[in-house]
């Protein structure tokens, strides 16, 4: 009994070591660091206690952080997710033309953030960008500003957003502080959901036939009625995954605030998620420690949502 | 009222031509099955009846009330499948009332939350209905379990639980046993004939183990690239296939196939031996002669037809002796009984012989044709 024991840790001794080189030691290091004040190039650091965590839970630009990071991520998780799963459905639904509408949205999972940025960057540009251009010139075609002002329903030019955006100009998507955070989640969005339809699609081709027809003979008529009997339940574990990789993913968005606003996280800082924080603090600033304290919130998060998933969901799903 | 009549189907995928207007009617309260080797279009057309396939053209009725068009949810049919298509989030009990839930609730009573509060009544309902099929298939004990946690046979049971609870017109089974081991394929064909018996509703069938055929329906059809060869009563297809093609689907192990020359219009020889019969339409053709292992008995007499064992198969109550004979092509399949067997090894030296009456004798065609007078049929040996 005793040397089953023994052969189990040698057999988990692999993992472990890597485990602990790869995630325990930097962990442990940065939760160290995080109550100092160290700064790279000094000699040595003093004891802060917490200090640099009430910082964080005190400062408007910690309070700024929080609020751009939780906005992004409550936006671009459920949206990914629910087109992601949108587009497989409709892919798998269709016998022709499937390849291209796969290709064409993962495209952008594929492109390079940064270029993608650039190229964002020159659209968005307020005076000669595609995107106002395009709005512009639909405040001059009668009906169509006639209907997304949503005039013919009785209101005033000034009451919709339109309305107010032909009479004073398109906005400034990336220099005003109500927009700046909403386009950096469109793009994450965009760029995102590509990557989940894929793996919904490799979810939905482990779905029997014969399931369908099943549920087809007991009486399920409408193709929601089978999408919740039989797809929804099959995409379980999918979604777990999908889902998970997802937040992770949102919590770790940086590239396209760096690209967009070199000098410093969008208007009045409206785009100053975590991951830029870390940056700027850490190796901007060189203020290590509270780099470090950042990031163990950061982990703490990103944990906490791992652990919410398995216990509320994973509770739920069915591994056949 | 109930009956099932299929008339004039076809059905094609891309060129190939799977149905070739098929037409069949099942009588209410049989068990019909549809036997054929793979591809042969059984399944397809169980699909077209259940309609989760549309044919290309043809009409389907139930219970004298035309259904081409109908969904199948509004066919009142239940199919047990192969794989046994049980939900695997749900648990046996959930599997049992799914069909009842979507038909006898409301969307608003199926409504998560508040659905259940307003139908409670009617849930009860639909619960006992379950408990009481449950009853019936003795699966009381496992309908808390998910389809993952029982074993085949008992996930077999779940599925005809499943298909029973909601009292449908028919049955339709997609070679349900396929997947089981094979003790108890041989256990669940007779509960199933004993069900069928027990509920009295129509059960179509569809399988490629003749055997399964053969024990549990009423009558069986035999398909083969996408039409129905014959259709009749076990035995009488055992007895009487029309086709040399049911001949060899039909029988384990397969019948016997001789050719041989029609030399008069009286006469047609077999290595040697000469067949007496009305062969007039058949001059100058070939045919052959089907004869069934069990029928070619062993004889002491040398003058019969000549052969050395090549391999002897032991079943137990039976053995098969496979036997080459010069002049004939394939080898041979007599069987005999284990007391015979006894001093018969490999390469023993046998002769046999067999009754003219349980000759079947098939055109070029592979028809069936009779050669002998039917009032006039003897038990005589050919030698």
């Amino acid at each position: 009994m005793n040397s089953v024991h023994k052969s189990a840790y040698w057999f988990l001794a692999p993992a472990i070591i890597l485990m602990i080189i790869i995630f325990g030691i930097p962990i442990i290091m940065a939760l160290g660091l995080s109550l100092t004040d160290y700064s790279l190039g000094n000699p040595g650091a003093n004891f802060v206690g917490l200090d640099n965590y009430e910082k964080i839970f005190t400062r408007s630009s910690y309070e700024k952080m929080f609020g751009a990071t939780f906005r992004y991520v409550l936006v671009v998780v459920p949206l990914t997710v629910g087109l992601g799963l949108g587009a497989a459905l409709l892919i798998n639904s269709i016998t022709r033309f499937g390849d291209l509408y796969k290709t064409i949205y993962f495209l952008p999972v594929m492109a390079t953030l940064m270029a993608m940025a650039i190229v964002w960057q020159i659209m968005l540009h307020p005076s000669i960008g595609e995107i106002n251009r395009f709005l512009q010139s639909g405040c001059e075609i009668g009906w169509l500003k006639n209907l997304l002002t949503l005039s013919f329903l009785g209101f005033e030019k000034m009451d919709t957003w339109f309305g107010r955006s032909c009479e004073d100009g398109m906005p400034n998507w990336l220099g005003d502080k109500d927009y700046a955070i909403w386009v950096v989640c469109f793009i994450g969005v965009w760029q995102g959901f590509g990557f989940n339809m894929v793996l919904y699609l490799a979810g939905l081709t482990s779905v029997s036939r014969e399931l369908y027809m099943a549920a087809e003979m007991d009486g399920a008529k409408s193709s929601w009625e089978r999408f919740r009997l039989v797809t929804w339940p099959a995409l379980g574990p999918t979604t777990v995954f999908v889902v998970t990789i997802s937040c992770i993913k949102a919590f770790q968005v940086f590239d396209i605030v760096e690209a967009f606003w070199t000098r410093g996280a969008g208007p009045s800082k409206t785009a100053y998620v975590m991951m830029y924080a870390i940056f700027e603090k850490g190796i901007k600033q060189n203020l290590i420690g509270i780099g470090a304290s950042i990031t163990i919130i950061f982990l703490i998060f990103v944990m906490m949502i791992t652990l919410v998933q398995r216990y509320l969901v994973e509770k739920r799903v069915h591994y056949s | 009222m109930s009956g099932i009549f299929l008339k004039k189907i076809n059905k094609s995928f891309g060129n190939t031509l799977v149905l070739n207007n098929v037409d069949l009617e099942i009588y209410e309260g049989e068990f019909l099955t549809l036997v054929g080797p793979s591809g042969c279009g059984k399944s397809t057309l169980l699909r077209i009846l259940a309609g989760l396939e549309s044919s290309d053209s043809g009409e389907v009725f139930i219970g004298g009330a035309d259904m081409t068009k109908v969904k199948p949810a509004d066919r009142n049919l239940a199919m047990v499948f192969q794989s046994y298509a049980l939900y695997p989030h749900l648990t046996v009990s959930e599997n049992m009332l799914t069909p009842l839930k979507l038909r006898h609730l409301s969307t608003l009573e199926r409504f998560p939350l508040i659905g259940p509060f307003i139908s409670r009544e009617k849930r009860n309902e639909l619960t006992e209905r379950v408990r009481k099929t449950a009853k019936i298939l003795k699966l009381e004990s496992f309908l808390k379990r998910k389809p993952g946690q029982l074993s085949g046979g008992q996930r077999q049971r779940a599925a005809l639980g499943r298909a029973m609870v909601r009292n449908p017109v028919g049955f339709l089974m997609d070679e349900p046993l396929s997947n089981l081991d094979a003790a108890l394929r041989v256990h669940m064909r007779s509960e199933l004939s004993e069900l069928h018996k027990a509920l009295g509703s129509t059960f179509v069938y569809v399988t490629h183990d003749q055997a399964e055929a053969l024990t549990m329906s009423n009558r069986l059809a035999v398909m083969m690239d996408g039409n129905i060869l014959q259709l009749g009563k076990p035995r009488e297809i055992y007895e009487n296939p029309s086709d040399i093609r049911v001949a060899e689907f039909i029988g384990s192990p397969k019948i016997n196939i001789f050719s041989c020359n029609v030399i008069k219009s009286n006469q047609v020889e077999i290595c040697g031996f000469k067949i007496q019969g009305n062969f007039q339409h058949f001059m100058d053709k070939k045919i052959s002669i089907g004869i069934r292992p069990e029928h070619l008995s062993l004889t002491n007499d040398r003058n019969c037809i000549k052969g050395i064992i090549k391999h002897r198969e032991n079943l137990g109550s039976d053995f098969f002796m496979h036997v080459e004979s010069p002049n004939i092509e394939k080898r041979i399949i007599l069987r005999v009984s284990p007391e015979e067997a006894l001093n018969l090894q490999v390469d023993a030296k046998v002769n046999f012989n067999f009754s003219q009456k349980y000759a079947l004798f098939f055109n070029s065609a592979g028809k069936r044709v009779e050669v002998f007078d039917p009032n006039n049929i003897t038990n005589k040996k050919i030698a």
